[in-house]
């Protein structure tokens, strides 16, 4: 029973880590090429994530990981099913992570802003990914008699889903703008500042046009449980105007947290509004896959738990001691990026 | 093609282009670690400006290493979910440990690593640099495991046509995966060797001003290399008796390229597993054995190549005699290619079975349609970038260790061309 209990946690805990740590990559480098002036105010701001970025995205590998070695039923079908919209995930994950990491490797000015173009839709494409991936798990998808499903374009032209897409994109780009407004000073900080308000606002009114959608579209009857998933959007809400006070008002770093907790909000939603079940399926509402059904074997997962009771915290630790090291504003840690 | 070869396509160009990168980074990552040690406790500057320029190649090839990686692990899910239906309880474990214990920390300490140049007591920098070659090795470790699994599942019992783990034990020492680990990882120690050596060589050849540099990283590459060669000499012939023994058909493939594959023939193990299987062709292709004769003479050239450029360290007369610099830049691309004939050897000659004698690749293969358009995209990108990799390791390679960005910032970008070209 406990491991029915600490396994969803763990994978939520790394989903949600994910989208908070990962997300700001996203939104800063959505950002970099536009508030950016000239290569140096750029490589300023890409410095700012600059000793994280390998540990922010290696939240998505340790994730999939979860995925595949505690729900090996819940992987198969839900990486095919919406096979396309995770290639594409992946694609811009690959050309941003790289582009991101080689761009000051290049001496010349005119390669460095052609990676900015890679390092911005590196930004770009997962956000939107992930929003759309999170609209179609509420909403449901078309499961058949097996739990197996495929996703066509149709699929995602949904109006709920679409508004989740735009959604998570006005969220992760403040989130950037929140993190870079903390992370520098100066021209670029203020840009950021800015920004970043006008995104929180964007993103606030987004969240709740998402309520308004899934209450009126065909979603409403796939959330299995629409209390708490209800009370978890007005969360996201609040605390993006929570957000957006606290950037107005210059307390960068409280704004910093509110972000954070948005970005990790759906995590919650899509646990506690679908449970228990890991898929839901929209023609059939009420019917999908369970999360018992998607779990290994208890004897593998007492394994692995073992394994991951010693393991996660020390990883969590060292995560937790790079920021306290490179606890400094950019500028005062060394600039490779 | 058909889809299921698409699929297959797929899988093999991320693996593949995944293997090159890791290879190096394996074969660095020690070394890296023994140069920022000897500088840590004596101090030294030259073991200093050796940290920073092999490290520099080191982190842009791991980049391609990283983002080729996070595409494999995925890969399962998306093109092959008919593995995780069949063996998600046994195979999802090695690959969840591989993640957690191995991958996430890498790159945690990775990123510390890099910018903690300056910043971190150096005691503390250096166990940084110990960590991301111990945890990248662990991730080779568990990535056999999952990998020896396919090969030889053991470990393992299937109820209601479903595989549940039974030895965990079992499948932590298949010897699928041990020797096939110190196979690769002292092939992969023998890469950054001659990758060492050779890119040194470039220095002798164009006379450049580093030449003491130069030489301490021709000795360290090939006092590396040599014996972890003949290490992977050997554990390559180890192999054999058990690929008798487990993968008879693929061990038959061979008959005429090795000896001790005893009276083991293509179509009397064909009947057989027809007999156990039922009817279907359980032949892998032909040229596997290519594959295989590939891997063989490379590798003795290899060894032949750096045991002569051994002996040449003997009062520096490697220095003086261009020849052998010559050679041993030439040498520099055979460990990727021998490597390469591996990897086909063990994967295509496991066909046609994904998980041998258990699970077909094609009843493993989920039910996407055809992959033509994320291959083209995937295959795009790997190349595109691949190629970018490749020409910025040579760049600072050629430029040498004045010009290297780790541990100081990289110059804002006017110049392209370094002064030097300005000569006639």
């Amino acid at each position: 029973m406990t491991l029915e209990l600490v396994w969803p946690a763990l994978l939520g805990l790394l989903l949600a880590g994910y989208f908070v740590l990962a997300g700001l990559d996203y939104g800063v480098q959505m950002l970099a090429p536009w508030l950016g002036r000239d290569d140096r105010e750029r490589r300023t701001l890409l410095n700012a994530f600059g000793p994280f970025f390998l540990g922010n995205e290696v939240w998505l590998v340790a994730a999939a990981g979860v995925l595949f070695g505690a729900f090996p039923f819940l992987e198969g079908r839900l990486l095919s099913g919406m096979y396309f919209l995770f290639a594409a995930i992946l694609a811009g994950i690959v050309a941003g992570n790289a582009a991101v990491q080689l761009r000051s490797r290049h001496r010349g000015a005119s390669a460095r802003r052609f990676w900015d173009g890679p390092i911005f839709l590196g930004g770009l494409v997962p956000t939107v990914g992930w929003g759309l991936v999170t609209g179609r798990l509420l909403a449901g998808v078309p499961l058949d008699a097996r739990n197996v499903f495929s996703l066509g374009v149709a699929d995602l032209l949904h109006p709920f889903v679409l508004l989740c897409g735009a959604t998570t994109t006005a969220v992760f780009l403040a989130h950037g703008a929140a993190f870079l407004a903390w992370r520098t000073g100066g021209g670029p900080g203020a840009r950021a500042a800015r920004t970043g308000g006008r995104a929180l606002l964007v993103a606030a009114v987004g969240a709740a046009a998402v309520l308004v959608a899934g209450f009126l579209s065909s979603a409403r009857h796939t959330v299995v449980n629409p209390w708490p998933a209800l009370l978890t959007g007005v969360a996201l809400v609040v605390v993006l105007l929570v957000g957006a006070a606290l950037l107005r008002a210059g307390r960068t770093g409280r704004a910093f947290a509110a972000t954070s907790c948005a970005a990790a909000l759906p995590v919650v939603a899509l646990g506690t509004g679908m449970h228990p079940f890991v898929l839901v399926s929209s023609g059939a509402p009420g019917t999908g896959l369970r999360l018992a059904e998607a779990m290994a074997d208890a004897g593998t997962l007492r394994l692995l738990t073992g394994f991951a009771a010693v393991m996660v915290p020390l990883v969590l630790l060292a995560q937790v001691w790079n920021w306290w090291l490179f606890r400094d504003r950019a500028g005062r840690t060394p600039t490779y990026l | 093609m058909t889809d299921e070869t698409l699929a297959r396509l797929q899988f093999a160009t991320t693996a593949g282009f995944h293997w090159l990168f890791v290879m190096l980074t394996l074969g660095l990552a020690p070394l890296i670690a023994v140069t920022h040690t000897r500088h840590a406790l004596n101090g030294s500057p030259l073991m200093e400006r050796m940290t920073r320029f092999w490290g520099q190649i080191y982190v842009v090839n791991y980049v391609l290493g990283i983002v080729t990686g996070l595409v494999m692990e995925f890969q399962f899910g998306l093109a092959w979910s008919g593995l995780s239906e069949y063996a998600g309880n046994v195979f999802g474990a090695p690959l969840a440990l591989e993640t957690i214990v191995a991958f996430f920390a890498e790159s945690t300490f990775l990123g510390m690593w890099i910018f903690g140049w300056g910043k971190l007591p150096k005691a503390v920098h250096v166990t940084l640099i110990w960590l991301v070659t111990l945890t990248a090795y662990a991730s080779a470790y568990w990535i056999l495991v999952a990998n020896g699994f396919l090969q030889h599942p053991v470990g393992h019992e299937v109820r209601d046509g479903v595989a549940r783990l039974a030895d965990f034990g079992a499948m932590l020492t298949n010897p699928n995966a041990i020797n096939a680990l110190v196979h690769a990882a002292t092939a992969a120690l023998m890469t950054g060797g001659v990758f060492m050596a050779g890119m040194s060589s470039y220095h002798f050849l164009k006379r450049t001003a580093e030449r003491e540099f130069f030489r301490a990283s021709l000795r360290l590459g090939l006092f590396v290399a040599t014996p972890a060669a003949f290490v992977a000499l050997y554990y390559g012939f180890v192999q054999i008796p058990t690929l008798v023994e487990t993968q008879p058909m693929k061990a038959a493939s061979l008959r005429g390229h090795v000896d001790d594959i005893g009276s083991l023939r293509v179509e009397d193990v064909q009947a057989q597993l027809v007999q156990r299987f039922g009817a279907g062709d359980y032949r892998p292709p032909a040229w596997i054995a290519t594959a295989f004769d590939v891997m063989q003479d490379v590798g003795y050239l290899i060894l032949l190549l750096i045991v002569v450029a051994l002996v040449l360290l003997y009062r520096d007369w490697y220095l003086r005699f261009r020849p052998a610099a010559y050679l041993m830049l030439v040498a520099v691309p055979l460990p990727f290619v021998a490597a390469l004939g591996g990897w086909l050897l063990r994967e295509v000659g496991r066909q046609p079975w994904a998980v041998y004698g258990e699970l077909t690749t094609a009843a493993a293969r989920s039910p996407v349609g055809s992959m033509l358009t994320s291959l083209v995209l995937f295959g795009s990108v790997f190349l595109a970038l691949a190629i970018t990799d490749w020409a910025l390791i040579i760049r600072y390679a050629r430029r040498g260790p004045a010009d290297t960005d780790l541990g100081g910032s990289p110059p804002d970008g006017h110049a392209e061309r370094p002064p030097a070209s300005l000569a006639l």
